[in-house]
């Protein structure tokens, strides 16, 4: 059983600092994934930055260039935060669907995608709004597309050193309908079996699932036959994300299932979104 | 029966104010004492024989006092067939099963010296299916069968993995076959489901240096726990002293004996240190009991007009590891095995089977949800083959005063069809509400399984202001023991319930209980309380007679002063009665009232061991439950849409906590109808945390209705019976009568998660 | 090496200072150091919400916080709901509703209950599923929890 330090940062400097001084260093904000990690060995860090302090990650505002979500913004502040429940609606239902009401008190937004579950209930959502997620490290800034951020089963873009500043959902934000369809076991505190995310821009859709691949992905196959072939049979086109994904079959439900739910959920999704 | 004052009642519980405050001591709440952490080193293989087996480094390792294997446990345990290691020796038969157990003065020293030993496994073949492992030339689970001490009435099959077989013989199935218009056959499969208490399984003991043994634990039945480890550790029973406290959670899994055992010799050689033991969440769903999964075929032949003439019933149970428990589960469902129906000509062949998967044992049930699965499901297929109501199938065949069961047993004060008209009438049975929405309904019978000769008894202490001390060996998890035994005892000596003391068992001080198990405590431990109550109460009258000398027969008491009902200007307080009676010029008349009662079955018999008949059942308990659902076709999501349960009480003697008891059980019952399933592969438990092992939350818990019916039950005390299995038996195959109606579709197995449904829906197109 | 920070923190009104040992969770810390047993332990993921207090208000699983996050806070923990041994509201709801069974999940399900009653004071039986749903009772005493929380709201 390894002994660990915990440092709680003040400001960013001294947290880039204290991540440099020990290689297995890991930052902690909600902890709860890495707390469930640590007890069951996935995570053996020798030292926790606590960064849910920082004043520059607590930001959760609207302005100019859309909206901006800090590292250390827990999920209940985020389907509570009227801007996301009216402008970004499946990020707002997508994180209303994590854990139960003490957990989203804790997690944050940015752990549930550092975590980079392919199931993870936010990350879909953020597709399907085109969000974009800012790295900040020692020396530099960069942002990417969301979708760029997962490299694969619990691996991300980040480098060394390297924390997660903010995911902002750009403006102009769709202007449509959106939601989240979250298939699970129980329809309880649960994780997703398949998860769909559609979000109308204008009359055009993006849609993403999620628990279906090594990370979330867009279902290219059915936007592409909507947003250019003109596609308006719902169903027909919610056939088309069998392309898109690539399901496994574990403890939360088969491949035939979950390539049945997603279309199902698709077609919905569809359905409700630009369907009205 | 004149007028009840306490029973009958829903006085508030005698636990309420400590568990909303957070200061009900539950076992891990209380030790003082330099403790001692202890932590298993659990076997990574399902069947293996233990090739190497090196402690030396955690031995070494600083803050760690001592670690025990096998050997050091030098006797097997067992309730009914003593066949269990506390830790295994030479060879493991379950993955989990700990081979090395570790006790050090700090958690964190405990864990990492588990870490430190070293074993090494030569790998058996194993077995995971009990069809496989009951067929001659499989591979044996345990070579020494045949050498185990056993309760007499348990079967084993000597050179095989058939630890019982329990064979039930009624009539003649061969003339009740020919007999019947219409034969039906099916196989039906009930998965491992596992009670999920949200407290663990703890335990901890102390060794006095003057050689008294101190053993607290959660279990729902210290005095069991006492007498097993009174023979496994060769200790007599005076110097062994079992604690119990609130436990939260029982549902059988806490019955009988099961980690006490770990930590006694380590606290055997640390003499003054209390060694603790406490299993996590995957500890306590892999390595502590759990229903055992039946594998079964029910063929019944029935007449055109819906009565059934013969059932032949095959049940292969998978015992796991070890089955010293679940031999009885096995049997008790044998004996069971007509479910709530008079049917004249049955044949049954129970076995309990040994496999390497985890240790089967008594759930919510007893293995009555397993068993009146396939025939409450067979039910709905014999309704649909002969175009009559299921409903009217039931109250067709369903039992009634003076039928008799598979063992032959005559049952008395039955309302069986009321149970199921009363819950039927609540959701509207007949009226179709639409397209994929479905109603089903379900019936169910239990008798406590236990022994013929299983007593229960109780002291009742007057204090000398007329209060009262109830001193009884039952225990309290939840189901209000505490509450509804004061309540009997208040009636019985006519006292309020505000003026009984009444605590969770301390064998040193408390009398006998067999086990708070099998939905037996209120008639059998309400009995003995009611008898103590009576004595007790003849003792004040006794004592008051004499000093006011008239004669006892004219005697009475409001709680507060005993009178004369021929002059009521004659009478004397209960302190001057209680509190050391004495004449006024000073010789003392009587000391303190101590009253005693004790209560043991004598309506129940052994059975034949060829035909299984004779009178297993001390009473016997209907209900029924009656689903709505409506389900999502797409996605195989079912929404219950309303649940009514009804329960044959008897008299309930505190309606709240009946109707509790309706509304846990339907919970429990629609979670493993729902959502609950053991996922085995090779022995190892998959799911065994709540990320993957769901159960009903807040959210899944639809309006419950819930019905108490009261056909008094002749011997029980006030006419109750005990009732807090019961509401679960019936769910799951309400809830899959409902699903098939709404869909036509069938179904043999479950829990019907989404996918299920989903599955049996495309099996149909 | 088990390193210790010292934290300065509020625990049902009182104002403390400790040392907590890294590494150790906030619901041992409870239970070990601040003695006070009324906080369960269940599962040690955060999934069964046996251990639920209340931090700054708001209710969160122990299990999953470190003793040293404490710094700084107030800690509310069911031991602090009555005052001078009178049961706080909720708590008389709970006894009267016959709320519980076992009592086990009972100090975690009443801080849920009452952090869903200090921001919304007439909830919905919705607003108490999404409250609650991680807060298992495997007794199954939803439905008197429910009417529990409701009866408590109209008072």
């Amino acid at each position: 059983m390894l002994s660990y330090d915990y440092v709680k940062c003040s400001d960013l400097k001294q947290a880039f600092d204290v991540l440099k001084t020990n290689e297995h260093a890991l930052p902690l904000a909600g902890g709860t994934d890495l707390m469930v990690g640590m007890r069951g060995g996935k995570f053996t860090p020798r030292l926790l930055v606590d960064i849910k302090g920082l004043e520059e990650l607590k930001v959760l505002k609207e302005d100019d260039a859309g909206i901006t979500i800090g590292a250390a913004v827990t999920l209940n502040q985020i389907a509570l935060f009227e801007p996301i429940v009216r402008h970004a609606a499946p990020l707002a239902e997508g994180a209303h669907s994590v854990g139960s009401y003490p957990i989203r008190n804790r997690a944050t937004l940015a752990g549930n995608l550092c975590n980079a579950s392919p199931a993870a209930d936010t990350a879909a959502p953020l597709y399907s709004l085109g969000a974009v997620i800012k790295l900040i490290g020692p020396n530099q800034e960069r942002s990417m597309p969301i979708e760029e951020f997962f490299l694969g089963p619990g691996k991300t873009a980040l480098q060394k050193g390297e924390l997660v500043r903010s995911i902002l959902i750009p403006k102009p934000y769709p202007a449509g309908k959106g939601v989240y369809m979250k298939a699970s076991r129980t329809g309880s505190v649960d994780l997703s079996t398949v998860g769909v995310a559609v979000q109308n821009w204008d009359g055009k859709v993006r849609i993403a699932v999620g628990a279906v691949a090594p990370t979330p992905v867009r279902a290219l196959a059915v936007e592409k036959a909507i947003n250019e072939g003109g596609e308006k049979d719902w169903a027909k086109a919610a056939k088309l994300v069998h392309d898109d994904i690539s399901p496994i079959t574990d403890l939360r439900g088969s491949r035939e299932y979950r390539y049945h739910i997603a279309e199902v959920l698709v077609r919905r999704g569809l359905e409700q979104t630009v369907g009205v | 029966m004149a007028d009840l004052k306490y029973v009958g009642i829903s006085v508030q519980r005698k636990d309420a104010v400590d568990k909303v405050t957070g200061a009900a001591e539950f076992i891990d709440d209380r030790f003082l004492g330099p403790l001692l952490y202890v932590k298993m080193k659990k076997s990574t293989v399902a069947h293996g024989k233990i090739k190497k087996l090196d402690v030396s480094k955690a031995t070494a390792h600083p803050g760690v006092k001592a670690v025990m294997t096998g050997k050091d446990y030098p006797n097997k345990i067992g309730l009914y067939l003593v066949d269990r290691d506390f830790v295994a020796v030479d060879k493991v038969r379950f993955y989990g099963e700990p081979v090395a157990i570790v006790a050090a003065t700090s958690e964190r020293a405990a864990l990492e010296a588990v870490e430190l030993i070293d074993v090494e496994y030569e790998e058996l073949p194993g077995v995971f299916d009990p069809r496989e492992g009951m067929k001659p030339g499989s591979v044996l689970i345990h070579e020494d069968l045949e050498a185990y001490e056993r309760v007499p009435i348990f079967y084993p099959v000597p050179g095989t993995n058939i630890s019982n077989h329990f064979k039930l013989r009624k009539g003649d199935v061969e003339k009740g076959f020919a007999e019947a218009d219409l034969v039906i056959e099916r196989d039906y499969y009930v998965p491992q489901m596992q009670h999920v208490p949200i407290e663990t399984h703890k335990a901890a003991a102390q060794w006095s240096p003057g050689g008294k043994l101190t053993v607290w634990s959660t279990a729902q039945s210290p005095n069991v726990v006492r007498q097993l480890l009174a023979k496994a550790f060769e200790l007599p029973m005076h110097n062994i002293r079992v604690i119990s406290s609130y436990i939260g959670g029982g549902f059988g899994c806490k019955a009988g004996a099961s980690l006490e055992g770990l930590v006694i010799p380590i606290a055997m050689k640390f003499p003054g240190y209390v060694a603790k033991i406490v299993f996590n969440r995957e500890e306590d769903m892999q390595g502590t009991f759990m229903r055992q999964a039946l594998y079964s075929t029910l063929k019944t032949g029935v007449r055109k007009d819906g009565r059934i003439t013969a059932l032949e019933y095959k049940m292969v149970w998978d015992g796991g590891a070890y089955t010293e428990y679940g031999v009885n589960i096995v049997r008790a469902a044998g004996y069971s095995s007509t479910g709530a129906y008079d049917i004249p000509n049955v044949k049954t062949d129970s076995y309990c089977v040994y496999t390497n998967n985890s240790i089967g044992g008594p759930v919510r049930g007893f293995g009555m949800c397993e068993m009146q699965w396939g025939i409450e499901r067979q039910i709905e297929e014999i309704a649909k083959e002969l175009k009559i109501d299921p409903l009217e199938v039931r109250l067709i065949n369903g039992m009634k005063e003076g039928s008799t069961t598979a063992a032959g047993q005559v049952v008395h004060h039955v309302a069986y069809d009321k149970c199921l008209k009363t819950v039927a009438d609540k959701i509207g049975w007949g009226k179709k509400e639409g397209k994929f929405r479905g109603k089903g309904i379900a019936g169910l019978v239990k008798c406590p399984a236990q022994p013929s000769n299983a007593a229960s008894s109780a002291i009742i202490r007057i204090n000398e202001d007329g209060s009262a001390h109830v001193m009884i060996g039952a225990t309290e998890m939840g189901q209000g023991m505490l509450t509804a035994i004061s309540q009997i005892a208040a009636e019985g000596l006519n006292i309020p319930v505000e003026k009984i003391d009444i605590k969770v068992p301390d064998t040193d001080f408390t009398p006998y209980e067999w086990q708070s198990v099998g939905s037996r405590v209120t008639y059998t431990c309400g009995t003995a309380v009611k008898r103590a109550a009576a004595d007790a109460l003849g003792q004040i009258y006794t004592v008051a007679a004499n000093l006011l000398e008239v004669p006892k027969e004219d005697l009475s008491f409001d709680g507060k002063v005993v009178y004369s009902t021929k002059d009521k200007n004659i009478k004397a307080t209960i302190r001057e009665v209680a509190d050391s009676c004495k004449k006024c010029t000073g010789e003392g008349i009587a000391g303190p009232i101590i009253g005693r009662g004790s209560f043991v079955p004598t309506n129940m018999t052994n059975l034949d061991p060829e035909t299984g008949q004779g009178n297993p059942g001390l009473f016997y308990c209907f209900g029924a439950t009656a689903v709505e659902v409506e389900v999502d076709p797409e996605t195989g999501v079912i929404t219950v849409l309303q649940l009514a349960s009804s329960i044959d009480a008897g008299k309930a003697v505190n309606p709240q906590l009946c109707h509790a008891q309706l509304h846990g059980g339907a919970i429990m019952g629609l979670s493993t109808a729902l959502y609950e399933e053991v996922k085995f592969d090779k022995g190892i438990m998959l799911n065994r945390n709540f990320t993957d092992y769901k159960i009903a939350a807040i959210d899944n818990t639809p309006h419950l209705d819930s019905f108490i019916i009261e056909t008094p039950e002749e011997n029980g005390p006030y006419g109750a019976r005990g009732i807090g299995e019961q509401p679960m038996i019936g769910v799951a195959p309400a809830i899959a009568n409902a699903v098939c109606d709404a869909l036509d579709i069938d179904v043999n197995t479950f829990p019907l998660t989404p996918e299920r449904v989903w599955q049996a829906i495309k099996a149909k197109k | 090496m088990t390193k210790k920070i010292t934290i300065n923190f509020s625990v049902n009104g009182d104002r403390e200072t400790r040392e907590a040992v890294v590494g150790q969770t906030l619901l041992k810390f409870i239970r070990e150091e601040l003695h006070l047993s009324g906080t369960k332990e269940g599962c040690e993921i955060g999934e069964c919400g046996a251990c639920t207090v209340l931090l700054d208000g708001k209710p969160v699983n122990s299990c999953l916080v470190l003793a040293v996050e404490l710094d700084g806070k107030e800690l509310v923990t069911i031991e602090g709901l009555s005052k001078n041994g009178e049961l706080d509201r909720l708590q008389q709801a709970f006894v009267e509703k016959f709320a519980f069974q076992c009592g086990y999940c009972t100090p975690g399900m009443i801080m849920s209950a009452k952090a869903l009653l200090d921001r919304n004071s007439d909830p919905t039986d919705e607003d108490i599923n999404v409250a609650l749903s991680g807060n298992l009772c495997r007794c199954g005493a939803y439905q008197e929890i429910r009417e529990a929380i409701k009866a408590s709201a109209k008072k």
